[in-house]
């Protein structure tokens, strides 16, 4: 049970220790990626990138909610980023 | 009279047919307008994944014996449903050939989860869903995702029973998930709650010792709390190194063997997992290709218990157990030649260790695995190849497997 609580008491540290990094503001060249870049980058880490035509836009909404779940490692302007790179394809 | 009646009955259904019509287009003139002017907030794709595969048993010399067989199939459609912005639900349903069905596949809810996103930093999950412990099981097992015709080697080929499902498969339970920028880096994050695992006390039911877990009642009043810690230090996020803790309380509350020679009445035996995962993505222009490198460490130690050595007799044993996987990929993806930029070569080499004094248990078993891809399109490739595994008996099965898989 000692070691349950050490372990949580470590995950909400390492949050809060995050959070307060969180004050350092994400630099200007990696907050104005567009949507093209973070599909060529992001997408190739477990499977190949998908044409943006593929998919109609209704569609491209689902898998984005879907692959920000299960990849769980894009903030949410990035996956809404490069949802409307796909969608502008249509 | 009757050519007045008729008349009149006629004048009625002119007059409800041109009303009915009125209120369609009516309905029709909204319906366009809302249309044109907002694209909807729910959004519905019905999607999947399929595979057909063989495979062909080199090391058998037996002559009587099947060789080669067409023996892996399956199709998985899958649900993706988004209610609103923030609310979205997602399952999976899977239909397979595991050799035990009679009919020859076998039906089986892989994930059925609701989510809510409370914040950019936070979303919450109930319901059954993929166990996020390790980052194979979330992220690279769909079939048209793995690059190799199967899984790495796990626990439950061979060793355990197929349905133990020790570092892969589902949880029942909550979740809480999200990301926090730091900088150029980032922090993942996932705590789930769930059903805990059972521990098996007597072999008329599976070895001794055996944990399972998917468990969708459980045994006891203690849940399995674990997560899933990730780092993603670059920004163009090519790098994630995780790591993984599960524990929970395995023994149920009835089974008094497990507090035999115990001081302590009710004692508790906790299982405890651990893993560590790494994945790298990388191109390499200067290679024209690119390259990839995952791999994942897992371990389970179970806390010291009496088992059934037969009817009268127990015995005990260090209940430990690791598994790993280490795979490099290389793809020349931006060369010319349209046939060597679809190929992919990959390697694996795969291990893991039982406890080796209990009854089930002993040495390791090994197995390198050398792939060959070629991929069809981005989301069809055809899947080959060779496995060498070493038997803990000293013995080598030599296989190769070809699988046809296509998803999403």
């Amino acid at each position: 049970m000692k070691r349950i609580i050490v372990i949580i008491a470590l995950i909400f540290a390492a949050i809060t220790a995050t959070t307060i990094f969180n004050g350092c503001a994400v630099p200007a060249s990696i907050a104005s990626k567009s949507g093209a870049q973070l599909w060529a980058e992001n997408c190739l880490r477990c499977h190949n990138s998908p044409p943006p035509n593929d998919y109609s836009d209704g569609e491209w909404a689902a898998i984005g909610a879907h692959m920000k779940l299960r990849t769980n490692t894009m903030t949410d302007t990035e996956i809404n980023k490069v949802v409307e790179f796909l969608q502008s394809a249509n | 009279m009757k050519k007045v009646t008729a008349g009149f009955g006629l004048c009625i259904l002119l007059l409800i047919t041109s009303t009915t019509s009125a209120q369609d287009s009516t309905q029709t003139e909204l319906n366009m307008k809302a249309l044109s002017g907002n694209p909807g907030s729910t959004h519905l794709l019905l999607s999947g994944v399929t595979w057909f595969g063989l495979q062909a048993n080199l090391s058998d010399t037996v002559k009587t014996n099947v060789k080669n067989t067409f023996n892996d199939f399956g199709f998985s459609p899958m649900f993706l449903w988004k209610l609103s912005d923030k609310v979205f639900f997602e399952s999976e349903i899977e239909i397979k050939n595991d050799g035990s069905a009679e009919n020859g596949a076998a039906f089986d809810l892989e994930f059925a989860k609701l989510s809510y996103t409370a914040n950019d930093y936070l979303t919450i999950g109930a319901g059954k869903m993929l166990s996020p412990f390790g980052a194979y099981n979330e992220k690279w097992e769909p079939n048209h995702i793995e690059r190799f015709p199967n899984a790495p080697l796990r626990p439950d080929d061979n060793i355990l029973p197929d349905d133990s499902h020790l570092f892969w498969g589902a949880i029942m339970g909550i979740d809480a998930r999200g990301k926090i920028p730091m900088g150029s880096s980032k922090l993942t994050y996932v705590i789930y709650i769930s059903n805990g695992p059972t521990l098996s006390k007597d072999a008329n039911d599976r070895p001794t010792g055996v944990i399972q877990y998917e468990n969708w009642n459980d045994n006891n009043n203690n849940k399995e709390i674990g997560g899933r810690i990730g780092l993603l230090p670059f920004s163009n996020n090519c790098l994630e190194v995780g790591f993984s803790y599960k524990h929970g309380i395995a023994n149920s509350l009835t089974d008094t063997l497990f507090n035999q020679n115990r001081e302590v009445s009710n004692y508790n035996i906790g299982a405890t997992a651990l893993a560590y995962d790494l994945n790298f993505v990388k191109s390499v222009p200067d290679l024209k290709s690119i390259i990839g490198i995952r791999g994942q460490y897992s371990s389970l130690k179970v806390d010291q218990a009496n088992y059934y050595l037969n009817d009268s007799a127990t015995y005990t044993f260090d209940n430990n157990l690791t598994s790993y996987f280490a795979q490099f990929s290389f793809r020349p993806a931006m060369v010319e030649n349209c046939f060597f930029k679809n190929l992919e070569f990959l390697i694996r080499f795969n291990s893991v260790t039982p406890p080796k004094d209990a009854l089930w248990g002993g040495k390791a078993t090994t197995r390198l695995d050398i792939g060959l891809d070629y991929w069809l399109s981005w989301r069809t490739g055809l899947r080959l190849a060779y496995e060498m595994t070493s038997n803990p008996d000293g013995s080598k099965t030599n296989m190769i497997i070809a699988r046809l898989a296509t998803g999403l």
